[in-house]
């Protein structure tokens, strides 16, 4: 089993976690981190099937949990999930990213849904009214990540073909394209072009995948540091002073913005896909990280591995 | 004086001391001038006391007498001297008197005893009547206690009571008027209603015995009529034979059997009506047949009366020799012990099942008296010779054939609890040592002869013939099914070790056309090896691997890369699916563990079973697994040097295999799934 994607609950009590059959599980984390938990608390309290194929990406809005997963994306009600009711709320069938089993991936803002998928192409979707409103063309090759920058209201895609692309998400005109794989400090060729990783914080970017993980200052449209990790990175971000990444290899990876790797966490799945912090919720305060195993570390506290939900 | 008295009357004196005074007195009358003396009638009337007194004096008179005399003659008178003289008188008056006294005490003592005497005699006659009077009485006292504890003979016979006798027998002998009132009228009457009774009742005997003699001597006859029909029946069932088989019914060998099964222990005898029965109804392939010599078991059945006579006989010879050589040592007599507890019934159960390819699987079913359990023995003949595929050596072998034929029957220690004890008691601490000799005790062999054990799970009610029948057909099935499982899998075998996967045209839908990679060798492991490989550590961890399991090791090659798979075989296969572990030698070496695409490969080959099984029964699941795996590892091969970008020269694995996608997801998944008939390779 793979997990490939992770999301919290609005009241971060809860998680839910995607893996590659399909399935998605949700596990209590109050349960999970009280003094008296036991074994059966680290299983999950709710598990069905979502899809057909792998749920890569999982979103969690206000009221509703979204899943993507071969050629389509569905909305569960969070309200219903915590009462252990795996009932669909809505499904979008998104016919025309697929040609069947194909990756997607989606951020949301305001009340738009922004999805990027097998087509090369990010579909902006009307939350309310399921309606997509409009596409936004440039890619060469299927999408991996999404990302919005909320000051400046644009969105950022990161594909296969390697570009990183800047779109303002009011006009839907690219700003710019990043070549991430072109700059010599940064690429990678024994892996290959394709960025699988984008994180963003007001002005700085991150982005890695084939090429190595690399901090850009957006304005210069410059790499100002580059990771000496080993692995493709396959998901970063940005916590407070810190950038934790994970990837290849089963470790978390905490590095400052200087350019230098503070540590390494060890994990137990041997290879890493998605990482998650819960932010919303004080008392639950985890980062929970997941990838080839069924097993989902928990940290509480960022340095150490606490426990291993199991899905 | 009374010496003057005696003086007088002593000129014509009579002596008379005896006799009567009668007689005296008519002597006297004779003689009238005789007065007749007698000193008796004289004793009556003296005193004793006076007699006494006057002889004390007449003793003084004496004394002074002589005293005086001896005065005289010492003052010298002369001899004749008067005076002398005189007292001399008076003296021998004084001797006469004291004479006369001396007499009469003589005579009162003699009276005295006379009249002790009499009075004695008196009293001893009376005291002689007294005796013979208290004899008398004794002895009629005897006599009454005699008689009052006389028992007649007739108290000895019983008789019936009297309300009975009243009422049954005949007046002449009851007489009631008379026996009412007289006890003892009664009892004659009694005795003799009872012996009129018994000779009545003895008559009646006599003629009950002629009757049975008759009827006896009928039964001669008849029976002899019987037996000279015997030869007769031998003849027709003789002549019949031929009729039998040609009919094909097989009566007499019907019967012979049952009659050597009826010699047979009761669990096989269970196994072998059921097995019988099976066969008939719905496997016209299975065949029983009964094995072993009967006459030891006729020998043993006969156990209790015979072999106790002959024990005690050999136990008499045997001690005859103990004494003479020397005893045995301790380690032979447990051995022996050990023997007597293991030991087989001589009658055994053959079954065979026939494949519809001509190859037989021989069960051998054996009872062990002492354990009360039931082990089997198999054999394989086939109808071609398997030639020797080095790795099939397992397979077939048929100490591991049966194994695990339900899930952990491993049929190494016996499944009777109580055979525990009986082993402590004789030192065997494992039955599995004695496995290989007598046979696998099968949880499924105990069921089939209708024994159930308490450690089986206690669910079933069922006992005895209920709990085989309800085993048979589940068994039998599986057995046909292990078998042609096994030889389907020799045959495999064999052209694995020749590097070619048989893949048969059922299955050749689920593979491309061209597949570069090979199979280049296929050899067997031993488990010890297994847990030696490092790629294969968390399948021991998750505990799905045992030791009775089967390993093999394949290795698939294309140019530089070199695949090695570990393969778990089930005892259960096809029911179970192998398992595969991957490592790759290529550019470094990567495991399922490290690497994600390899994972991926190994859930390709280990998960979809209902691909991958082939037609019923699902016996091509091996080879298409070990073809699936080779197909993968082209796909890997091909799309991996797709990533770099040419950096490093030529690539080495051109790309042949259509794919719509190369990389999928983060963790960049290889297309290893196979579509028909358009023939890309897309993700699950």
């Amino acid at each position: 089993m793979s997990v490939f994607s992770q999301s919290f609950s609005p009241c971060g009590r809860f998680l839910a976690a995607g893996n590659n059959y399909g399935e998605i599980a949700l596990f209590s984390l109050s349960a999970a981190l009280s003094p008296d938990a036991s074994e059966g608390s680290q299983k999950p309290i709710l598990n069905f099937t979502a899809h057909d194929g792998p749920v890569f990406s999982l979103l969690s809005t206000d009221t509703h949990l979204l899943s993507a997963g071969n050629g389509e994306i569905s909305a569960w009600s969070w309200a219903e999930l915590i009462k252990k009711v795996s009932q669909l709320f809505s499904k979008c069938m998104c016919i025309f990213l697929g040609l069947g089993k194909m990756y997607i991936s989606f951020h949301c803002c305001d009340n738009s849904l922004i999805v990027g998928g097998g087509d090369n192409n990010i579909h902006i979707m009307d939350m309310e009214t399921g309606i997509f409103k409009s596409v936004l063309k440039g890619h060469t090759d299927y999408i991996h990540c999404l990302c919005f920058k909320e000051r400046e209201e644009e969105i950022l895609s990161g594909g296969e073909d390697g570009a990183v692309r800047i779109w303002d998400s009011r006009t839907n005109r690219p700003v710019h394209c990043i070549e991430v794989f072109k700059y010599e400090e940064c690429a990678r060729p024994q892996f290959g072009k394709w960025i699988s990783c984008l994180a963003t914080d007001s002005d700085w970017m991150l982005c890695g995948g084939g090429p190595s993980l690399s901090l850009w200052h957006l304005r210069s449209m410059s790499p100002t540091s580059v990771f000496p990790l080993p692995g493709c990175q396959r998901e970063a971000v940005f916590h407070q002073d810190l950038i934790m990444s994970v990837g290849e290899g089963p470790y978390v990876s905490h590095c400052l913005h200087g350019g230098t790797v503070k540590a390494q966490i060890p994990c137990t799945p041997s290879s890493l896909n998605t990482l998650a912090l819960n932010l919303k919720n004080t008392e639950h305060r985890v980062m929970t990280v997941g990838g080839s195993s069924h097993q989902i570390d928990v940290f509480t506290n960022f340095s150490y591995r606490a426990f291993s939900l199991s899905f | 004086m009374s010496s003057d008295a005696v003086k007088k009357r002593k000129p014509k004196v009579v002596r008379n001391e005896a006799g009567t005074p009668e007689t005296k007195r008519s002597r006297a009358e004779g003689d009238q001038e005789v007065r007749v003396y007698n000193e008796e009638v004289e004793l009556e009337d003296r005193d004793p006391q006076q007699d006494y007194m006057l002889y004390k004096d007449t003793c003084a008179d004496l004394a002074k007498l002589m005293a005086e005399i001896q005065e005289l003659k010492s003052s010298g008178a002369k001899v004749g001297s008067v005076e002398i003289e005189e007292r001399h008188r008076q003296c021998s008056v004084h001797f006469i008197t004291l004479k006369k006294l001396n007499r009469l005490a003589h005579m009162r003592l003699k009276k005295g005893r006379d009249q002790t005497h009499e009075a004695k005699q008196r009293v001893d006659v009376l005291h002689l009547q007294l005796q013979n009077l208290l004899y008398e009485v004794m002895h009629l006292q005897k006599e009454i206690s005699k008689c009052l504890e006389f028992k007649s003979q007739h108290e000895e016979i019983e008789l019936v009571s009297e309300e009975e006798f009243f009422q049954e027998a005949p007046a002449e002998i009851s007489r009631p008027h008379v026996t009412r009132d007289d006890n003892h009228q009664l009892t004659l009457a009694r005795l003799d209603w009872e012996l009129e009774q018994r000779k009545r009742l003895a008559e009646q005997y006599k003629m009950s015995l002629a009757r049975k003699e008759k009827i006896q001597k009928a039964i001669e006859q008849k029976r002899e009529y019987l037996s000279s029909l015997q030869p007769g029946l031998q003849n027709i069932m003789q002549a019949s034979l031929p009729v039998q088989e040609y009919l094909s019914m097989p009566f007499e060998q019907m019967q012979k059997q049952a009659e050597v099964a009826r010699h047979l222990p009761p669990p096989l005898y269970v196994l072998l009506v059921q097995a019988a029965a099976y066969g008939q109804a719905c496997d016209k392939t299975l065949s029983v047949n009964i094995s072993g010599d009967v006459d030891e078991a006729k020998a043993l059945s006969r156990r209790p009366e015979d072999s106790q006579e002959d024990e005690s006989d050999s136990d008499a010879e045997e001690e005859q020799q103990n004494t003479k050589r020397r005893r045995a040592t301790v380690g032979v007599q447990l051995e022996d012990k050990r023997k007597a507890m293991l030991r087989r019934h001589p009658l055994s159960l053959c079954v065979d099942l026939k494949c519809k390819d001509g190859s037989v699987l021989h069960l051998f079913f054996y009872y062990l008296m002492n354990l009360n359990i039931l082990t089997v023995k198999t054999k394989v003949s086939t109808a071609t010779d398997l030639s020797g595929a080095v790795s099939a050596g397992e397979l077939l072998n048929s100490e591991s054939l049966l194994n695990c034929l339900y899930a952990s029957d491993h049929g190494k220690e016996t499944p009777n609890p109580a055979n525990r004890y009986q082993f402590d008691k004789v030192g065997i601490t494992t039955f599995a040592d004695y496995v290989s000799d007598l046979g696998h005790p099968y949880v499924w062999v105990q069921k089939l002869g209708g024994l159930q054990f308490s450690s089986d799970g206690a669910q079933s009610e069922l006992r005895g013939s209920a709990l085989s029948a309800s085993h048979m057909e589940k068994t039998m099935k599986l057995l046909r099914g292990r078998l042609q499982a096994r030889l389907a899998l020799h045959k495999q075998f064999s052209s694995l070790e020749h590097s070619i996967i048989p893949v048969s045209s059922e299955c050749q839908h689920l593979f491309p056309a061209k597949v570069v990679s090979g199979l280049t060798r296929w050899t067997m492991m031993s488990y010890q090896e297994f847990t030696e490989l490092g790629f294969v550590q968390h399948v021991l961890k998750a505990g799905l691997v045992c030791e009775t399991d089967l390993f093999f090791m394949a290795v698939v090659e294309r140019g530089t890369a070199r695949l090695l798979a570990a393969v778990v075989l089930n005892p259960r296969y096809p029911e179970v699916m192998p398992l595969f572990s991957l490592s790759l030698h290529w550019k470094g070496e990567r495991s399922g563990r490290t690497e994600d695409n390899l994972r991926a490969m190994e859930s390709e080959v280990n998960v979809f079973r209902a691909e991958l099984q082939g037609p019923r029964p699902g016996l091509q699941l091996l080879t298409n697994q070990i073809q699936r795996l080779c197909v993968c590892l082209d796909v890997y091969l091909e799309t991996e040097s797709q990533v770099c970008d040419g950096s490093e020269g030529p690539r080495e694995f051109p790309r042949e295999k259509m794919c719509l996608r190369t990389a999928r997801g983060p963790s960049r998944l290889k297309p290893f799934k196979y579509n028909h008939p358009q023939g890309f390779f897309s993700h699950r």
